[in-house]
């Protein structure tokens, strides 16, 4: 059995080396998708966004704080404005991303007790920019207050520290473990790259076996397996987990040192993960493959399924957030498991105790799905050979 | 002229005819955009996130702890998982079961009230990017106005009178106003843009694969012949039923899908219809000209999956296109998404008019004349390689 899964093995790993259907999306369209991934998120933070200045104060006060907002990382001032007509116009010309705005008489009221407010509108169509200049902008304007009431305190003759006690009573530290300056390549290239590769091995996996009669082969595959569906499907996953290997190898051993300065190889609990998502991904691929002998239909029904899955996900927009038919359906992808996982030991650098839940998850798909294909496709070879009899 | 109609009849014809005969076209032009439209739209028909899990170590125990502790839970973005200490609230958040924690040290009330400084720790789980954002958001904001109700306190203690006390407590402050997504919220930013490029998809996807079906039978030599051998009159003809029903689409998109998920639309209808109208346009070259690159349809399906994402993160809506590299920006430029999605959000979101970004329109026109000089290119191409091989 073990030589007659290992012909299988060679044998598919001759096809998908020369099949177009194949070798392209295994073997041509990792290497374009993942640079383009990659190279999006090149400069990992969105910087110096165009940002419109309505400044009516003109005081020293309001020329101070133009400049530590210039300062910051997201804000690039790039116009200045008199009305907010005018910043509508330019948000609706896309122009500019934002706008500050200070009041007349800031200084003045500053100094008279008089509270006042510095406003700041967003084009919050545009959501990312509008967080980034919004994080920016309240860190500033927010410091800059404190400062001012610090200032008063110490000139009431109140010991600095005491008066910092009442600018800031509650010290809040935040610390944002992970991914601490949200660096967007960091945070989203791992996880598009993933969903790509699962999508590669389903949209391949479901062809393995029904596209065997459109090459003609199937007779050649039957008696090669000794008439065993196990042994065809044994060696065919066997060499679709070897390319999902090579696969990983090329992300963690050259995309990752490349973009990332990181290699990644040697993180096993990431590597046993990916394995059994490949696994799960190849097993879905077998079933499908194994009921539809229309390679079309098939593949229209790997797109429906695979195409979805990272906003499903949860990886954008969390799963609680979501109605809860599309949380039961997110459970019904491999890609959900593995991207609850891919958080642990990618980013948190979790052992794999920490991911029974998801191994369990993914554990079922393969336990599910593979005897299933093996008994749907015994049954095609044994009217094959029926039928040759 | 009437020979032109008549050969444009005949193409069309027999398009419908293909893809009625072809299941995987079919679903793809019939059944996908609508299936998708509502699918990946109801994901987001909350639009927010609400009751992130953050675990509490409220290690005080004290009223103003409690206090503060109930003003983080009474947050819509936060529900709170009381932990016993912090090596339980640690667990829980490697295990997934929380986004985070929060941890009130013992001696929180006494500090304040002997007026010093109170530490409390908010750690949060930044590999994910949303809820980790949201939550510090709103806790600081809790801990600022706790810091000017201490200094309203004060103030007040001071002999000052309670005019006087709240001017005194906060001298400076910080109005943010989102404009257009007034709630900030993430259903209502993608939502938009998330049903243009289903639109743009399905019909990219459906129109490749019938181009690749026609090349994968030797037909395209048929189907020039059927438009008099005119190249312009077979792309048209061809793609007339694409061009309707996707026109269809979008007016159904704007209005049903619309409606249903409860998204704003501030624009002129006849503005987004001229957008819509040249994007279609846009397209369909662009599709055609993608499906005389591949020799058979199931390899057209197999790649045009992965071109979804791509596209997405390219048109400048997720990642701002000035942030994108130079090559990538070349790329996004190539792609009728990118002026499309700058037109139609700024109509839709802030009720810009066409004339507020001519720029873009003018983009998306040139792009139109390059992928048709592009698709009559490779059908001439092919036109000559099939009457070769014949």
């Amino acid at each position: 059995m073990i030589l007659a899964v290992y012909k299988i093995f060679i044998r598919e790993w001759k096809r998908i080396l020369t099949l177009p259907v194949h070798y392209v999306v295994l073997l041509v369209v990792p290497v374009i998708i993942c640079t383009i991934y990659a190279l999006i998120y090149n400069n990992k933070f969105a910087q110096d966004l165009p940002v419109a200045v309505w400044d009516e104060s003109h005081s020293p006060l309001s020329r101070q704080f133009t400049f530590m907002l210039e300062e910051t990382e997201s804000i690039h001032f790039t116009r200045q404005v008199n009305s907010y007509a005018e910043i509508e116009s330019l948000m609706k010309k896309g122009e500019i991303l934002a706008a500050i705005h200070f009041p007349p008489g800031m200084d003045n009221d500053i100094k008279s007790r008089h509270p006042t407010t510095v406003t700041l509108y967003a084009n919050a169509a545009s959501l990312v920019t509008s967080k980034l200049i919004y994080k920016d902008a309240a860190q500033v304007i927010i410091t800059a207050g404190s400062g001012v009431i610090l200032q008063k305190f110490v000139k009431k003759g109140m010991p600095s520290g005491q008066a910092m006690s009442l600018v800031l009573p509650v010290n809040l530290h935040s610390w944002v473990l992970y991914n601490p300056r949200y660096d967007y390549q960091a945070y989203l290239v791992p996880g598009l790259i993933a969903v790509a590769l699962q999508m590669m091995i389903i949209m391949v996996a479901i062809l393995t076996l029904n596209y065997e009669r459109n090459t003609g082969t199937m007779e050649e595959l039957r008696e090669q397996a000794g008439g065993s569906a196990s042994v065809v499907i044994m060696g065919k996953s066997l060499a679709h987990l070897s390319v999902a290997w090579v696969n990983y190898l090329l992300v963690t051993c050259i995309m990752f040192p490349i973009f990332a300065n990181g290699l990644l190889a040697t993180n096993w609990p990431l590597f046993v993960m990916y394995t059994l998502l490949a696994i799960a991904c190849i097993g879905v691929g077998m079933l499908v493959s194994s009921i539809f002998n229309d390679v079309m239909l098939a593949c229209d029904i790997g797109l429906f399924y695979t195409s979805p899955a990272f906003v499903f996900s949860g990886f954008t927009f969390p799963r609680w957030g979501m109605p809860w038919f599309d949380q039961y359906y997110a459970q019904l992808m491999p890609f959900t498991p593995f991207l609850d996982s891919l958080f642990k030991v990618y980013f948190m650098k979790l052992p794999l105790l920490y991911c029974y839940k998801e191994m369990g998850h993914l554990l079922i798909f393969i336990v599910l799905t593979f005897p299933v294909a093996i008994i749907v496709f015994q049954r095609r070879l044994n009217k094959l050979a029926v039928q040759h009899a | 002229m009437p020979d032109f109609f008549s050969h444009i009849g005949r193409v069309f014809l027999r398009e419908l005819k293909l893809i009625a005969s072809d299941h995987s076209l079919t679903l793809t032009l019939l059944l996908a955009p609508l299936i998708y439209a509502f699918f990946y739209g109801s994901i987001y028909q909350y639009k927010v996130e609400e009751q992130v899990l953050l675990g509490v170590v409220d290690e005080d125990n004290t009223d103003l702890s409690r206090t503060f502790v109930e003003q983080v839970g009474n947050l819509q973005i936060t529900k709170l998982v009381r932990a016993a200490n912090m090596e339980d609230a640690q667990k829980s958040m490697y295990y997934g079961d929380t986004q985070g924690f929060l941890f009130l040290p013992k001696g929180m009330e006494k500090n304040l009230l002997g007026l010093k400084q109170a530490d409390v720790v908010l750690v949060v789980n930044g590999a994910r990017f949303l809820p980790s954002s949201e939550l510090a958001m709103g806790i600081t904001n809790i801990g600022m106005a706790v810091g000017a109700g201490v200094r309203l306190k004060y103030n007040q203690m001071q002999g000052n009178n309670n005019e006087i006390a709240m001017r005194e407590t906060m001298p400076v402050n910080f109005d943010y106003r989102p404009v257009y997504n007034t709630r900030s919220s993430y259903g209502g930013f993608l939502l938009p843009g998330l049903l243009a490029l289903i639109l743009q998809q399905t019909l990219l996807i459906g129109l490749a694969e019938s181009v690749a079906l026609d090349r994968q039978r030797k037909h395209l030599g048929q189907v020039i012949g059927m438009a008099g051998n005119s190249l312009s009159t077979a792309l048209w003809g061809k793609s007339l039923f694409y061009f309707i029903l996707f026109c269809g689409y979008a007016a159904f998109f704007m209005t049903v899908n619309y409606r249903t998920l409860d998204i704003p639309f501030r624009g002129h209808p006849l503005d987004v219809s001229i957008a819509f109208v040249l994007f279609i346009l846009t397209l369909i070259p662009m599709g055609f000209t993608l499906g005389t690159l591949f020799k058979g349809q199931l390899l057209t399906a197999q790649l045009m999956v992965f071109s979804t994402y791509p596209f997405f993160l390219l048109s400048g809506l997720a990642w701002p296109y000035d942030s994108l590299p130079r090559g990538m920006q070349l790329l996004s430029s190539l792609l009728p998404t990118t002026p499309f999605l700058k037109i139609y959000i700024a109509i839709v979101q802030s009720g810009a008019g066409l004339g507020d970004n001519m720029v873009s329109v003018v983009h998306l026109l040139l792009l139109w004349v390059f992928y048709v000089s592009l698709a009559l290119w490779r059908l001439s191409f092919l036109r000559r390689k099939e009457a070769g091989l014949s």
